[in-house]
């Protein structure tokens, strides 16, 4: 979601909305993350969010700034998996590009299959050191509320 | 489970034991095919996924398992300790600006990479060659190799097991220490317990030492990465499940077993020839800014603390190799071990014990018990005890940076970094160590207390 503001963009931090949820949990030597979303790929939106609020706190960039486009296709063993496995590669592309990738262009995921294209800006340094995005405590499942919800530990 | 879970602790550590999960990872460690004897934990253990971090466990070799969760995410991070010839009065009046002189040639901070860029062909020398590497292309001394664990050379590397993605990732982070709770620390001496191991060391009361910490940057992260994956998808093919999926596991003799452990070997050269080009810069400016009078820096050893190796140990009396995993722990070989330099072979392996910013850090000696009792393992540190997020509502960073200056210590480094790893995060490394010691696993030798802190 971009929203026009002064003389930049503002890339829209939404951490809680009636679609999806992002919070951050205390955790002995990491980073975890709990998500919710009312459909999967809002889920797999909250995560990328939430990772990238992580990676860089860059909210606003310049109008004439290129944002950057990655396309990533995947396949896992199931879903819990597909969203690690897809948190991995953008953590591994945004390491690599030295960007930070919050949004979708495009986002389809089909049982454990997954083709998105992520989109995100190039950044000067990065707020955190994620070493790897882990399975630990991982399991998308449906919650009391009928939400689709999980835990991502990364590894600082 | 296969084999029981031991805890070594003192009785004043047990309530914390029971705040996270680690014992639960312990015992899940101890489902592992193959595995042998038991799934230790030392007394630093703190919850980590998969393996609790502080973790050792040995696996049958060539069938057992091999699990990169057993070896942790940063392959062969480990710690070294430079000794100077100087003492702190020596350099009293300059430590600031020796402080300022590190943070000014050692490249640090989340995901950041250095002058060092390597293409890929060159990158794949370092992998392959380690720490050899760094003294083909001067950025070593000759001396240092027999004071590193392995000769800073894994024979097993392949380069051409470790992913594309993670050379990309790693190939402009050679000599950087990274962020978290890696540093470099300039220390003081401060009190020796063993006068006859410390004279093997070369070790003297208020001597100068510089402490590094560091590992494998995002080449071996990604490298863990890409064989958890693999390892979580070929598992059925070997009828082998698991409680957690980040003890993702294949026999140690499967096609991707291997393949595993000979990128975890070139992962783990990347990250000893990475120390040995910190140990360069520093080396660099501690002469450029002391000249002749600061001396030389002689490296007395280098440990790795998340690595697995193949060893031999005797288990209820028969001889036996082993895939001994250590995350979190240090290896601590005892006295007439072969693999140990000439120089400390009749005192033990120097085992060293980084605590935590602001408290103290200890040199240990390796033990014969630790043979028989843990695989050659010791503790690796303080081990954490609080979040990042808990510690920063505690700790307000002017408080502590006063607290630090009053104790004399120069900081350095990014501020959330640092209230991050304030003392208040770690467990007691003094109780850590003296756990160590009455299980006469490693044997204290030396005290060391910081004066320079320099972190990512």
């Amino acid at each position: 979601m971009n929203f026009r503001h002064q003389n930049c963009v503002l890339l829209g931090i939404i951490h809680s909305t009636k679609m999806k949820q992002i919070a951050y949990i205390p955790h002995v030597a990491d980073v975890c993350l709990e998500i919710k979303g009312n459909t999967i790929n809002e889920l797999f939106e909250a995560g990328l969010e939430g990772m990238a609020n992580l990676l860089s706190s860059k909210v606003c960039v310049p109008h004439e700034e290129v944002p950057l486009n990655e396309t990533i296709t995947l396949t896992s063993i199931d879903v819990t998996a597909l969203l690690i496995d897809f948190l991995s590669k953008v953590l591994t592309v945004s390491y690599v590009d030295k960007a930070v990738f919050r949004s979708f262009d495009s986002l389809e995921i089909n049982g454990n299959k997954l083709v998105a294209v992520i989109v995100g800006y190039s950044v000067k340094e990065f707020d955190e050191d994620i070493k790897a995005v882990t399975h630990h405590g991982a399991e998308v499942k449906k919650g009391k509320e009928g939400q689709w919800e999980t835990n991502v530990l990364f590894d600082i | 489970m296969r084999v029981p879970a031991y805890v070594y602790a003192m009785e004043e550590m047990l309530d914390s034991l029971g705040r996270d999960k680690s014992l639960e990872q312990l015992v899940n460690v101890a489902t592992l095919p193959g595995i042998v004897k038991a799934a230790m934990a030392m007394p630093d253990v703190h919850e980590g996924y998969g393996f609790p971090i502080g973790g050792v466990a040995a696996t049958r070799w060539p069938d057992g398992v091999i699990s990169p969760g057993g070896i942790g995410y940063d392959i062969n991070c480990g710690v070294r300790l430079l000794l100077s010839d100087v003492t702190k009065q020596d350099i009293k009046s300059n430590l600031d600006n020796v402080a300022q002189a590190l943070f000014d040639i050692i490249p640090s901070g989340a995901g950041r990479g250095g002058d060092i860029v390597l293409e890929t062909e060159m990158l794949d020398r370092v992998l392959q060659q380690g720490v050899n590497w760094a003294l083909d292309n001067n950025y070593a001394e000759k001396d240092d190799i027999r004071y590193i664990e392995s000769g800073g050379q894994f024979p097993h590397a392949d380069p051409a097991k470790v992913s594309e993605e993670a050379k990309k990732r790693g190939h402009d982070q050679l000599g950087t220490i990274g962020s978290g709770n890696h540093f470099v620390e300039i220390d003081e001496v401060s009190e020796i317990y063993d006068e006859n191991i410390a004279q093997s060391y070369g070790l003297q009361k208020n001597q100068i030492a510089i402490l590094i910490h560091t590992g494998s940057r995002g080449l071996g992260h990604q490298v863990a990465t890409d064989y958890i994956r693999i390892m979580m998808e070929a598992m059925p093919k070997y009828g082998i499940t698991i409680p957690d999926r980040e003890l993702a596991c294949l026999p140690f003799n499967s096609n991707e077993g291997q393949d595993y452990y000979h990128a975890m070997a070139a992962a783990a050269n990347f990250a000893w020839c990475n120390r040995e080009i910190v140990t360069w810069r520093i080396r660099k400016s501690w002469s450029n800014l002391l000249g002749i009078s600061g001396g030389s820096l002689r490296l007395l050893y280098d440990v790795a603390h998340n690595i697995a190796k193949i060893e031999q140990y005797e288990v209820d009396g028969e001889k036996m190799k082993l895939i001994v995993h250590r995350k979190g722990a240090t290896r601590a070989f005892g006295p007439g071990h072969p693999e140990i330099p000439q120089r400390y072979s009749s005192v033990g392996q120097p085992v060293i014990i980084p605590g935590s910013m602001g408290t103290a850090s200890y040199v240990m000696a390796g033990t014969t018990k630790s043979m028989e009792a843990t695989f050659g393992s010791a503790c690796h540190g303080a081990g954490r005890q609080m979040s990042r997020t808990a510690v920063r509502k505690i700790v307000e960073i002017n408080d502590l940076e006063k607290k630090l200056n009053k104790q004399g210590i120069f900081v350095r480094g990014s501020r959330r970094g640092l209230s991050e790893e304030a003392p208040e995060a770690y467990k007691d490394v003094d109780l850590v160590v003296e756990t160590v010691q009455r299980a006469g696993i490693a044997n204290k030798v030396a005290r060391l207390k910081p004066l320079v802190v320099i972190k990512g």
